[in-house]
C-alpha cells in the first residue's frame, strides 16, 4: 500500500464515526434522543478542550465552569442588547469564543504561576468569583439570569439544528486536540507536565505555553457555554456556573483516559446520556447517589488510567497472547551453512 | 510486525464500543413506541371521540426529589399523588382514570428540559404538570411550549415566569398560585390600619437574592416607608449564605421594630430567629417570606414557642375554611401521619394544579391542550381549588386568589389577615419574647 | 457606624472559630497526605447528624457528645484511608484523589438522605441560644465555647506534633514522603492515623456547625468546602495554627464587609484570597513550598 493511502486509512475509523453521528438524527429522530445528542456533544466539546490543557499539562483547573457561564452570558447579553433573534443568534457563537479567551487571560495570568493543590483552590475561588457577580451585577440579570430569543420552530425538528452545531464543534474540537498532541505544543505542555522545572531548562518558554492552551481551553469551553445557553433557552447564576460541573468534567475525561484524545470523548459519550437517564428514572430516595459514587470509586480504584489505555492494554494482550515480545534469534543451522561456505 | 495496535485505530475501537453503547443506551430510553417520531408539531388530540372513552389519561411531570429544592418536591409529590387518588376513586376524569409519571430532575435545569421531552416524545403524556420553583418552570416551560401543551403549575410565581419568552410568544403557562408581588400587602395594609400612636415607626429588610423573595419585600418596603415607617436596614445576601450571623446581627443592631425577611426556605428564618434570640433582640412583628409555611418542617427546627408570633403570607393554610380543603387535610394527615399543622402549604398547591386540570379536561370534553390553552384564558373561566378560586389573565397569573398572612399561635397555625377575612383569628399584635 | 464594625469585628473572629474546627482536619490532611479532601464538607454534616442523632434519642449534651463522636469519626477517617485512598498512585494521583473523595461526598450523602430524610436538623442546648453581655455587646455562648475549643484542639494537635513521637512522624512525612520511609518512618501508617486524627477534629467542627447553622440537611455540605479550602491555602498547607488565623481573619473581613454590602461579602472572601496568593504564594504561615512537583 502506498504512503498515502496508508495514511488515509487512518482516517477511516474517525470519519466513519463523524458520518455515523451525522446520520444519528436521521435514524432516530426522536427530540428525546436528539435531545441526549446535543448535551451529549456539548460535553464531548467541553471535556475536549478541559482536556486540552488540564489533561496535557497536568493541572487540574476546577474552574472551567467559569468559561462555560461566561460564555452562556455573553450570548445571551448580546442577543439582547443588539436585537438579535431568531437564527441569527447562531453568528453570536464566536463572539462567546472571544470573551472566554479574553478571560482566560487574565484567569491564567494569575492562576498559572502557583502549581498543583494551589492551581486547584484558585480555580475553585475564580469560579466562585464568577458565579457571585452573576448573581450580583445587574447587566447580568442577577438571580434572575438572562434568557435567549425564543426560537417559534417545530418541536419534532427543534433539535436538529443545535445538535448539527454541537457536532460541528466537537469535531473541530477533536481535530484540534489531536493536532496539538502531535505538535511541538503539545509536546512542551507534556513536559510541562512530567517535570516543569527540567522542561525550562531546555527552553521551554512555560508560561507562555500554559497560557496558550488556557486560552484556547477557555474559548472553546466558552462556545460549548453558548451553545448550552440557547439550547436550554436561559441561564441563571446557579445552573450557568454549576460548582459540579468541573467534577463531572474531570471524572468524563479521567474515566476515558486523560492525556488522550479519545479518552475525553469516551468519557463524555458514557457519563453523560447515563447521568440524564439515571437521573430521570431513579425517584427512588437516594440511590442514584450512591450507586453513582460507587462507580466513581470502582472506576478510580480498578481502571486508573483510564478505558482507552487500559482497554488498548487488554486488546494487545489479548492479540499477542501466547506469542513472544521479541523474536527469537535465528536457529544454529546458519552457522553450519557458513561453516560450509568457509572451507 | 508490530505487536500492537496503532493508537490510532486502538482510540477508534474504544470510540466505536463507546458509540455503540451509548446508541444503546439512548435507543433503551426511546424504545417505548417513538419509531417514526410522529411528535405532532400542533397539539395532541386524543381522547375527543363521541363514544365513551376509557383510555386513561396520561399526565407527567419532573419534581425535585433530590438536590437543592428537594424538601419542597417531595410534597409536590405528595400532593399530586393525593389528587390522583382522589380522582380515580371518584371515577376517572369522564370515567377516564389518570396516570400519572412523575420523572426526578434533581434540581437541575438540564435535567427538567431533558424530563419534560421524555415526557411528551417517549411516554406520549396528555397533559403536563409543572415542577417545583420557579429557576425551573422557565426553561421547562420552553420545551412544553414548542410542543403546544398547557402548563398548569403552583410553584413558578415570580415575575420573570410570566415574563419569560415563550410564555410571551405561546401564553401557555398557569400558575394555580398566589401570584407572589402582592402577597405582603394584607400585612402592610394591617399596619396601615393601626392608629398612628401605635403603629411602628422603624423597619428592616433582610432580602435574600432570589427571584422569589424579593419583589414582595421590596414592594412591602415601598408601600411602608410611603406610610412613614422608617427603613433602617435594607440588604441584599446571598441565597446560598452558608452563615447568616453577620446580617442577621446588623438587622439586630439596627433595632427595628418590624422585620420583613425574605427568605426561601426554613434554615434562613431559623438562623435569623437564633441570631436575634442571641442578640437579645425581639421585633415587636417578624413576617417572612417563605419558611414558616413549611409546617413540621419549620417547627421542629425552631421550637413551637420560638414559632409564636411569626407570620408567613400565603394563598392556603391547613385550616383554610373550605371543605375540599378540609378533606385534603384529614386525607394527608391519614396517609403521612403529623397533624394538620405540620402539613405544608406546597401539598395543597400541587393539588391544585391537579383540581384545575380535572376541570379544564372536563370543560373542554377532551385533552385538547390548545383547547384547554383558550378554556383556561377565557375571562369567563372561574375554577375551584383547595386553595380557593382560581382565575386566569393573559399572563397566566391567578388573579383571583387573595393573599393573606398567617402566624403561628402556640404550635397552631392560623389566618390573621385580612382581618375581616372569614377565618381570621385575632393576630398576636406584639410578638412575645423568646422562649429559652 | 462604629459599632457596626465592632460588632462585625466582634462577629468574624467568632464565627472564624467554628471555621477553624471545620479547616483543621483538612489543612491536616492536606499537610501530610498531599490530597484535597473533598469530602470534608459531608463529614461535617456526617459530625452535625452524629451530635444530633446522641442529643435527640440519649439526651446526652452537646460537648460530651464529642467524647463519643471524635472517635467515632476517626475509625471512620481511618477506614475511609486505608480503603480508598491508600491505593491512589501514579501520575493522575492528583485527579484520582480529587475522584475518589468526591465518590465518598456522594455515597455518604446519599446515606444520609436515606436515613435522616431531607428535612432540616437543628442542634438544641441551652447555650445555643443564650448569650453573654459583654461591653454592650452580645456573645453568644456557643460561639464562645467553639472557639475555646478551636483554641483548645490547636493546641493540643501542636502538642502532639511537636512532643510526641508519633509528631515527629507525621512532621517527617510532611516535609518529605521519600525520606521519611528511609528513616525508617511506616508513612502508610502515619497516613491513615492522621487522616483519621483529621476527621476525628472534623467532629468537633461538625457539632458546632450543627448548633449555629441554623438547620442542616445532607445537601448543605456543598457551600462550606469550598469555603474551607480557601481558608486552608490562606493559612498555609499544613499550618494548623495558620488555619485558625485564616479562618478568623477570612470571616472578619467578610462581616466587616457585610456592614456595607453581604452580596459582595462573599466575593471578597475570594478575591483576597487571589490577592494574598499574588503576593504570597504560600499562604501565611505554610512551609510547603508551593512549586514542588
Amino acid at each position: 500500500m502506498s504512503g498515502l493511502a496508508k495514511r488515509s486509512a487512518k482516517f477511516a475509523w474517525p470519519l466513519a464515526l463523524i458520518a455515523a453521528a451525522a446520520v444519528f438524527p436521521v435514524v432516530f429522530p426522536n427530540p428525546v434522543v436528539t435531545n441526549y445528542g446535543v448535551f451529549t456533544l456539548i460535553f464531548v466539546i467541553v471535556a475536549s478542550a478541559w482536556n486540552v490543557f488540564s489533561g496535557y499539562s497536568g493541572y487540574i483547573s476546577l474552574g472551567h465552569a467559569v468559561f462555560f457561564g461566561s460564555g452562556a452570558y455573553a450570548l445571551g447579553i448580546a442577543a439582547t442588547d443588539w436585537h438579535v433573534t431568531g437564527t441569527a443568534t447562531f453568528a453570536l457563537l464566536p463572539l462567546t469564543a472571544i470573551v472566554g479567551a479574553l478571560i482566560a487571560v487574565p484567569f491564567g495570568l494569575v492562576a498559572l504561576r502557583v502549581r498543583r493543590h494551589t492551581f486547584i483552590v484558585i480555580t475553585i475561588a475564580v469560579f466562585f468569583i464568577f458565579q457571585l457577580m452573576a448573581y450580583n451585577f445587574s447587566f447580568t440579570g442577577g438571580s434572575i439570569g438572562v434568557s435567549s430569543p425564543f426560537l417559534p420552530w417545530q418541536a419534532a425538528t427543534y433539535n436538529n439544528p443545535f445538535y448539527y452545531i454541537a457536532l460541528g464543534c466537537a469535531v473541530g474540537t477533536i481535530a484540534v486536540a489531536w493536532l496539538i498532541r502531535r505538535s511541538r505544543f503539545g509536546l512542551q505542555l507534556r513536559a510541562i507536565r512530567d517535570d516543569e522545572d527540567r522542561a525550562r531548562g531546555l527552553g521551554v518558554r512555560a508560561m507562555r505555553v500554559k497560557l496558550t492552551a488556557f486560552a484556547l481551553s477557555g474559548a472553546v469551553t466558552a462556545v460549548a457555554g453558548g451553545v448550552w445557553f440557547f439550547y436550554l433557552t436561559q441561564v441563571q447564576p446557579p445552573s450557568g456556573f454549576d460548582p459540579l460541573f468541573d467534577l463531572s468534567v474531570v471524572l468524563m475525561a479521567f474515566l476515558g483516559g486523560l492525556g488522550t484524545v479519545s479518552g475525553p470523548i469516551l468519557g463524555a459519550l458514557i457519563i453523560e446520556p447515563g447521568q440524564l437517564y439515571l437521573t430521570a428514572t431513579f425517584t427512588n430516595g437516594y440511590l442514584s447517589e450512591i450507586l453513582l459514587g460507587a462507580v466513581f470509586l470502582a472506576v478510580v480504584l480498578f481502571m486508573p488510567r483510564g478505558i482507552v489505555p487500559t482497554g488498548g492494554e487488554w486488546v494487545t494482550r489479548m492479540r499477542t497472547r501466547g506469542r513472544p515480545a521479541i523474536t527469537p534469534p535465528a536457529p544454529v543451522a546458519a552457522d553450519a551453512e557458513t561453516a560450509e561456505a568457509r572451507q | 510486525m508490530r505487536p500492537h495496535l496503532p493508537r490510532f485505530s486502538r482510540n477508534a475501537l474504544a470510540l466505536g464500543a463507546a458509540a455503540t453503547l451509548s446508541v444503546g443506551v439512548l435507543a433503551a430510553c426511546s424504545s417505548s413506541g417513538s419509531s417514526s417520531g410522529t411528535s405532532s408539531t400542533t397539539s395532541p388530540t386524543s381522547g375527543t371521540s363521541t363514544a365513551a372513552n376509557t383510555t386513561p389519561i396520561t399526565i407527567g411531570a419532573s419534581l425535585s426529589l433530590t438536590g437543592d429544592f428537594s424538601s419542597d418536591g417531595i410534597n409536590y409529590e405528595h400532593g399530586y399523588d393525593l389528587w390522583v387518588n382522589d380522582v380515580n376513586k371518584a371515577g376517572g376524569i369522564d370515567g377516564r382514570q389518570v396516570k400519572l409519571t412523575i420523572l426526578n430532575d434533581n434540581s437541575s435545569p438540564t435535567q427538567v428540559a431533558t424530563n419534560y421531552r421524555t415526557l411528551i416524545s417517549v411516554d406520549h403524556v396528555d397533559l403536563t404538570f409543572g415542577p417545583f420553583s420557579s429557576l425551573l418552570t422557565t426553561p421547562a416551560d420552553s420545551v412544553v411550549a414548542h410542543y403546544g401543551y398547557a402548563f398548569v403549575e403552583g410553584a413558578g410565581g415570580a415575575p420573570s415566569v410570566f415574563q419569560s419568552p415563550a410564555n410571551e410568544a405561546d401564553h401557555n403557562i398557569f400558575d394555580v398560585s398566589l401570584p407572589i408581588k402582592d402577597e405582603m400587602v394584607p400585612f402592610v395594609n394591617y399596619i396601615a390600619s393601626l392608629p398612628a400612636s401605635q403603629r411602628p415607626k422603624t423597619a428592616a429588610y433582610p432580602m435574600a437574592d432570589d427571584p422569589f423573595a424579593d419583589p414582595p419585600v421590596q414592594l412591602a418596603q415601598q408601600m411602608l416607608s410611603a406610610l412613614g415607617v422608617k427603613t433602617v436596614y435594607s440588604k441584599i445576601f446571598p441565597e446560598e449564605a452558608a452563615d447568616y450571623k453577620a446580617p442577621a446581627d446588623q438587622v439586630a443592631a439596627s433595632g427595628a421594630q418590624i422585620v420583613v425577611l425574605g427568605s426561601t426556605d426554613v434554615p434562613t428564618v431559623s438562623a435569623f430567629m437564633q441570631a436575634f434570640e442571641q442578640q437579645h433582640y425581639n421585633p415587636k412583628l417578624f413576617i417572612a417570606a417563605a419558611g414558616p409555611d413549611q409546617g413540621a418542617s419549620f417547627t421542629s427546627v425552631v421550637g413551637k414557642a420560638n414559632a409564636t408570633g411569626v407570620m408567613v403570607p400565603d394563598g392556603w393554610y391547613p385550616g383554610f375554611d373550605n371543605a375540599a380543603s378540609k378533606a385534603l387535610v384529614n386525607e394527608y394527615v391519614a396517609k403521612y401521619g403529623g397533624t394538620a399543622s405540620s402539613m405544608s402549604s406546597d401539598v395543597a398547591e400541587a393539588y391544585s394544579v391537579g383540581q384545575v386540570m380535572e376541570q379544564a379536561v372536563k370543560a373542554t370534553s377532551g385533552t385538547d391542550n390548545a383547547k384547554i390553552i383558550a378554556y383556561l384564558h377565557d375571562a369567563s373561566t372561574t375554577l375551584t381549588s383547595v386553595q380557593g378560586p382560581v382565575k386566569f389573565d393573559s399572563l397566566g397569573e391567578n388573579g383571583e386568589s387573595d393573599a393573606f398572612v398567617f402566624q403561628w399561635q402556640n404550635g397552631v397555625f392560623d389566618q390573621v389577615l385580612p382581618a375581616s377575612a372569614p377565618g381570621s383569628v385575632s393576630i398576636i399584635g406584639t410578638k412575645p419574647n423568646w422562649a429559652s | 457606624m462604629a459599632r457596626e464594625i465592632y460588632q462585625a469585628i466582634v462577629d468574624g473572629i467568632l464565627v472564624g472559630g467554628v471555621y477553624a474546627l471545620m479547616a483543621v482536619g483538612l489543612t491536616l490532611i492536606f499537610g501530610v497526605l498531599d490530597i484535597i479532601n473533598i469530602a470534608q464538607g459531608i463529614l461535617v454534616i456526617l459530625g452535625a447528624y452524629l451530635s444530633y442523632e446522641l442529643a435527640a434519642r440519649l439526651h446526652i449534651d452537646l460537648f460530651l457528645g464529642l467524647l463519643v463522636t471524635v472517635p467515632a469519626m476517626f475509625v471512620i477517617g481511618v477506614v475511609i484511608q486505608w480503603s480508598f485512598i491508600r491505593p491512589l498512585r501514579g501520575r493522575e494521583r492528583t485527579s484520582m484523589t480529587l475522584l475518589v473523595t468526591y465518590a465518598i461526598a456522594l455515597i455518604l450523602e446519599g446515606l444520609l438522605y436515606q436515613v435522616f430524610g431531607p428535612n432540616f436538623k437543628q442542634l438544641n442546648a441551652w447555650y445555643v441560644t443564650s448569650s453573654v453581655h459583654v461591653f454592650g455587646f452580645y456573645l453568644p455562648y456557643i460561639y464562645l465555647f467553639g472557639f475555646a475549643l478551636a483554641v483548645a484542639l490547636v493546641a493540643a494537635l501542636y502538642a502532639l506534633l511537636y512532643r510526641t513521637r508519633f509528631g515527629r512522624s507525621v512532621r517527617a512525612t510532611m516535609q518529605d514522603e521519600t525520606a521519611a520511609r528511609l528513616v525508617g518512618i511506616d508513612t502508610n501508617r502515619v497516613a491513615a492515623i492522621t487522616f483519621g486524627i483529621g476527621v476525628a477534629v472534623t467532629a468537633a467542627g461538625g457539632m458546632v456547625y450543627g448548633a449555629t447553622s441554623g438547620g442542616f440537611n445532607p445537601n448543605s455540605g456543598y457551600d462550606l468546602i469550598s469555603r474551607l479550602l480557601a481558608i486552608i491555602i490562606l493559612g498555609g498547607l499544613g499550618s494548623i495554627g495558620g488555619a485558625l488565623a485564616a479562618s478568623v481573619f477570612m470571616l472578619t473581613l467578610e462581616a466587616l464587609v457585610d456592614v456595607w454590602s453581604p452580596n459582595w461579602a462573599i466575593v471578597v472572601f475570594y478575591a483576597a484570597l487571589v490577592l494574598v496568593l499574588l503576593i504570597r504564594p504560600t499562604g501565611f504561615f505554610g512551609r510547603q513550598p508551593v512549586r514542588a512537583q
